[in-house]
C-alpha cells in the first residue's frame, strides 16, 4: 500500500533531508531545549545571577490561582472559538456546495479572511468594535447596548473570540468542502430514492460520513484557539482588562517579554508544549483509524 | 562527501561575510554605533534625522537608529541581545523599566562614566532637576541620560464647555472643580461623557502621590534601597479611585483603557477632559477637530500643602556594557551623546514632538526666543513639574518590576470599575500584590 522511494545514494537523502531538518532544529528544538532548560533556573533579565531550582518554577506556575483561572479560561476561550468556527463553516460549506451558479465567487468570498494575518484581522475587529470610533459599536449603541470592551471584560471576550473564530471559519470551510464533495453522489441519491428529505440527508449519511473531517478539524481548531490566536488578542484586548481575556499563551508572553520572569515563563511554555503534544498525539492516533459510522 | 563540501562553502561563506567588519577599523572606516529607540511616528523620525546629521557631521562613527518594537518588546530584545554579548549600544527605555535597568549593575554604563572616559565634559546639573532625581545616583551621577521628558496636565475641550455653560478660557484646577465641570457636561450633554485618563497607574497612582506629596514606597521611594514596601493604600488614593468608579456610573468619567488608549475618546470628542501625558499634545493638536485647552494635573485642595509639582515621565537614554565592546566604541556613544543633548537638538525635539526640553540650557532658549508665549498651553508641564513646589516625596521614585506592579495596579482599578470588587479591596490587593513582586525582585538581585 504504501509506496517506499529508494535511493540508489546513501547520502542524497540526508542531503535533502537537511534544510527541513535545519529548520525544525533551529526554529523548534533548539529553542524548546532552551525554554526547557531555563524552566528550571531562577534568573534576572540579565542573566546576571543565575541559579538552578529544580521544579520550583513549576511547583510557583501550577500553585497560583491566576494561572489556573487562565487555564479555565482558555479552555472556555477555545471551546468558544471551535463552535463558533466549525458550526457556520459547516452550513456554509453545505450551501456553497448546492450553489449551481456563480459558485466560484462564493467561494473565493468564503475563503479570502484565512489569507489575512492575524494581527491585522485583530485590528479590523478592533476597529469595528472601538467603542469611541467603531461603526458596529455605533449600531450597539444605537440599539441600547452599553457597549464597552475596553472595561467590561464579557464583551472584551466575546470580541476576541469572534475576531479569533471569524478568521478560522474560512479554514474550516474549505476542508468541510471538500469533504463534501468526497461523499459518492450515489448514496444520496439512493436515500433521495427511498424519499429521505434534506435533513434526514443530512444528518444520516452527510454528517456521519464528514466525520473523519470534523475531527480533524475539531483538533486543529482546538490547537488554533490555544496557540494562533495570540495576535488577535495582543491586537484587540492586550489581554485586558483585568486579565478577561489572558489565555495560557498570553501569559507566557506577558510573563516573558513584560515581566521578563524568565523562569515562569519557561514553566508556562513547557506545559503548553506538553499539551499540544499530547492534542497531537490524540489528532494521530484516532485520525489513522478514521472515524467512521 | 557532499555535505562536507556544503559545509566548507558555507564556513567560508560565514567568512567572506564577517571579514569586512574585521578589517572595516584598520582601513579607516566609520565604527557602527547601534542604537535602539522605541518611538514611532513623527518622534522616531527624529531620532533617525538626528542620527543621521551626526554621521554627516562626522566620520570616524555611524549611528545606526533602529526601532525594534514598542518600549517592553525592545527591552526584552536588547536583554537577549545582551545575553548574546552583542546588546544594542545605547537603548532608550521608558520610566517605569528605570528601576529594573539601575539594579542590573554590570549590564549598564552610568552614562556620566561614558563621558568622562571619552573626556567630555559633562555636568549632571545641565539637566533638569526633576530628571536627575529620576535617573541619578545619590552621589549626582547619572545613570541614563534624559531625553524624552514629560509630566501629566489636564486637556479639555473648550467647545464642549462652551456648550456646557462652562468657562471655556478657564481650566478646573482641582477634582472638585474637574467633577463639577464633569457633572454639568453630562446634565446638559455636552459630550457624552465628562473624563477620561490615559496611563491609569502613571496618572492617578504616581503622578497623583508626587502631586499631594505622598510616598509611594518607603525607603525614600524606593531610591534607598531594594527594601522598599508600597504605601500607597492611603484614604486619599481610595477616594480618588472612588470617585473614578462612581463618576463612571453617569459617565462623568469613562475608563478609556491602558496606554494610551483613552486618547481616541478625547480627540474624537467623546469626553471633554482627559488626563494625560503632555507629550500627547502634538497628537491632539493635529486630530482634534475642536479647541482645547491645557491645565496642569488637578489636586485635592483639602490636602496640606497641595499642590506640589508633578513628577517626571518619558524615557532615558542607557549605555549597555558588553566583553567585547572598545574604547573607541564608547567614545562614539558620547559623541552621539553629547549631539543629543545639544541645544539645537534638544531644542528642535521639544518643539516639534511636545515633549519636555531636558536640559536647562533648551528651556532657557525657548523661553528666551518666547516660544511659550506663542504657544499657549506648552508652557503648563514645565510649570507644573519644574517650577512647582517640592516636597520629600516629589523627586521621583525607583522600583524593580515596575512595569508589572503598574499592571497589577490596572487589573484591580479595572475590577473596582466594573463592580466586582470594592475600592479599598483594590488598593488593598494591588499593594499587596506590588509588594509581592518587590520582594521577588529583591531575591532576584541579591
Amino acid at each position: 500500500m504504501q509506496r517506499r522511494v529508494v535511493f540508489p545514494n546513501r547520502v542524497l537523502p540526508y542531503v535533502l533531508l537537511a534544510p527541513q531538518l535545519a529548520v525544525t532544529v533551529v526554529f523548534f528544538l533548539w529553542p524548546a531545549g532552551q525554554a526547557m532548560f531555563m524552566s528550571l533556573l531562577q534568573q534576572d533579565p540579565f542573566g546576571l545571577r543565575v541559579t538552578f531550582v529544580g521544579l520550583a518554577n513549576f511547583r510557583a506556575v501550577l500553585a497560583d490561582p491566576d494561572y489556573v483561572a487562565a487555564f479555565w479560561r482558555t479552555v472556555y476561550f477555545s471551546l468558544a472559538v471551535t463552535a463558533l468556527a466549525m458550526v457556520p463553516a459547516l452550513v456554509l460549506a453545505v450551501m456553497a456546495d448546492r450553489v449551481l451558479r456563480a459558485a466560484a465567487f462564493y467561494k473565493t468570498a468564503l475563503i479570502v479572511p484565512y489569507a489575512i494575518a492575524p494581527a491585522v484581522a485583530g485590528v479590523l475587529w478592533l476597529f469595528m468594535f472601538n467603542p469611541a470610533i467603531g461603526s458596529l459599536a455605533w449600531v450597539l449603541k444605537q440599539l441600547g447596548v452599553a457597549w464597552n470592551p475596553v472595561l467590561d471584560g464579557t464583551h472584551a471576550m466575546l470580541l476576541v473570540i469572534l475576531a479569533a473564530a471569524w478568521k478560522q471559519v474560512a479554514y474550516n470551510f474549505v476542508f468541510f468542502l471538500a469533504g463534501l464533495q468526497a461523499i459518492p453522489r450515489t448514496l444520496l441519491e439512493a436515500a433521495a430514492i427511498d424519499g429521505a428529505g434534506e435533513m434526514r440527508k443530512f444528518w444520516t449519511i452527510v454528517f456521519p460520513l464528514l466525520s473523519p473531517t470534523t475531527f480533524f478539524l475539531l483538533v486543529v481548531n482546538v490547537v488554533y484557539a490555544f496557540f494562533d490566536t495570540f495576535g488577535v488578542i495582543h491586537a484587540v484586548t492586550g489581554g485586558g482588562p483585568a486579565k478577561a481575556t489572558e489565555i495560557l499563551v498570553y501569559k507566557v508572553y506577558y510573563d516573558g517579554v513584560h515581566a521578563l520572569n524568565l523562569g515562569s515563563s519557561s514553566a508556562q511554555s513547557v506545559i503548553l508544549m506538553a499539551i499540544v503534544i499530547a492534542l497531537t498525539m490524540i489528532q494521530f492516533r484516532y485520525i489513522e483509524r478514521r472515524v467512521h459510522y | 562527501m557532499n555535505m562536507r563540501r556544503a559545509f566548507l562553502a558555507a564556513a567560508a561563506g560565514l567568512c567572506v561575510a564577517s571579514a569586512p567588519v574585521v578589517f572595516a577599523q584598520t582601513r579607516g572606516q566609520p565604527i557602527e554605533i547601534q542604537f535602539w529607540m522605541g518611538l514611532t511616528g513623527l518622534a522616531g523620525e527624529l531620532l533617525t534625522k538626528y542620527g543621521e546629521e551626526f554621521n554627516k557631521s562626522q566620520n570616524e562613527y555611524r549611528v545606526v537608529v533602529s526601532f525594534k518594537g514598542q518600549y517592553p518588546e525592545q527591552r526584552a530584545a536588547a536583554i537577549a541581545a545582551y545575553r548574546a554579548g552583542n546588546p544594542p549600544h545605547i537603548m532608550q527605555m521608558f520610566d517605569a523599566g528605570s528601576g529594573d535597568m539601575m539594579s542590573a549593575k554590570g549590564a549598564i554604563v552610568p552614562v556620566s562614566d561614558v563621558f568622562k572616559r571619552a573626556g567630555l565634559q559633562f555636568d549632571p546639573a545641565d539637566f533638569i532637576a526633576p530628571a536627575r532625581g529620576y535617573y541619578g545616583l545619590p552621589n549626582g551621577e547619572l545613570l541614563s541620560m534624559p531625553f524624552n521628558v514629560s509630566t501629566a496636565v489636564l486637556f479639555y475641550n473648550k467647545d464642549a464647555f462652551r456648550r456646557a455653560g462652562l468657562d471655556p478660557e478657564k481650566a478646573p484646577r482641582t477634582w472638585p472643580e474637574v467633577i463639577e465641570a464633569a457633572r454639568q457636561i453630562r446634565r446638559t450633554n455636552a459630550a457624552a461623557c465628562g473624563f477620561t485618563t490615559t496611563w491609569l497607574a502613571w496618572i492617578m497612582l504616581e503622578q497623583f502621590s508626587s502631586r499631594h506629596n505622598l510616598p509611594i514606597g518607603t525607603q525614600n521611594n524606593g531610591r534607598a534601597g531594594l527594601s522598599a514596601e508600597l504605601v500607597f493604600d492611603t484614604p486619599l488614593q481610595r477616594r480618588m479611585v472612588q470617585t473614578l468608579v462612581d463618576l463612571q456610573a453617569d459617565k462623568s468619567f469613562d475608563y478609556g483603557g491602558r496606554s494610551n488608549d483613552a486618547a481616541a475618546k478625547f480627540i474624537s470628542g467623546e469626553c471633554a477632559m482627559m488626563t494625560q501625558s503632555s507629550g500627547g499634545h502634538g497628537a491632539i493638536a493635529r486630530d482634534a477637530k475642536f479647541a482645547f485647552g491645557v491645565g496642569p494635573l488637578p489636586y485635592w485642595p483639602d490636602v496640606a500643602g497641595a499642590p506640589f509639582a508633578t513628577t517626571i515621565g518619558g524615557a532615558s537614554l542607557w549605555v549597555f556594557a558588553a566583553p567585547n565592546r572598545t574604547p573607541a566604541e564608547y567614545r562614539g556613544v558620547a559623541l552621539f551623546l553629547n549631539h543629543l543633548r545639544s541645544t539645537p537638538v534638544m531644542v528642535d525635539w521639544a518643539k516639534q514632538t511636545g515633549f519636555l526640553p531636558a536640559t536647562n540650557a533648551a528651556f532657557r532658549a525657548m523661553r528666551d526666543e518666547g516660544f511659550f508665549q506663542k504657544n499657549p498651553g506648552r508652557d503648563v508641564p514645565i510649570l507644573s513639574l519644574i517650577e512647582g513646589k517640592q516636597g520629600d516625596h516629589t523627586q521621583g521614585y525607583r522600583f524593580g518590576r515596575w512595569t508589572e506592579i503598574r499592571d497589577v495596579y490596572h487589573e484591580e482599578v479595572e475590577r473596582a470599575l466594573q463592580g466586582r470588587q470594592p475600592v479599598a479591596a483594590a488598593i488593598q490587593n494591588a499593594q499587596r500584590r506590588g509588594n509581592e513582586l518587590l520582594r521577588a525582585f529583591e531575591r532576584s538581585v541579591n
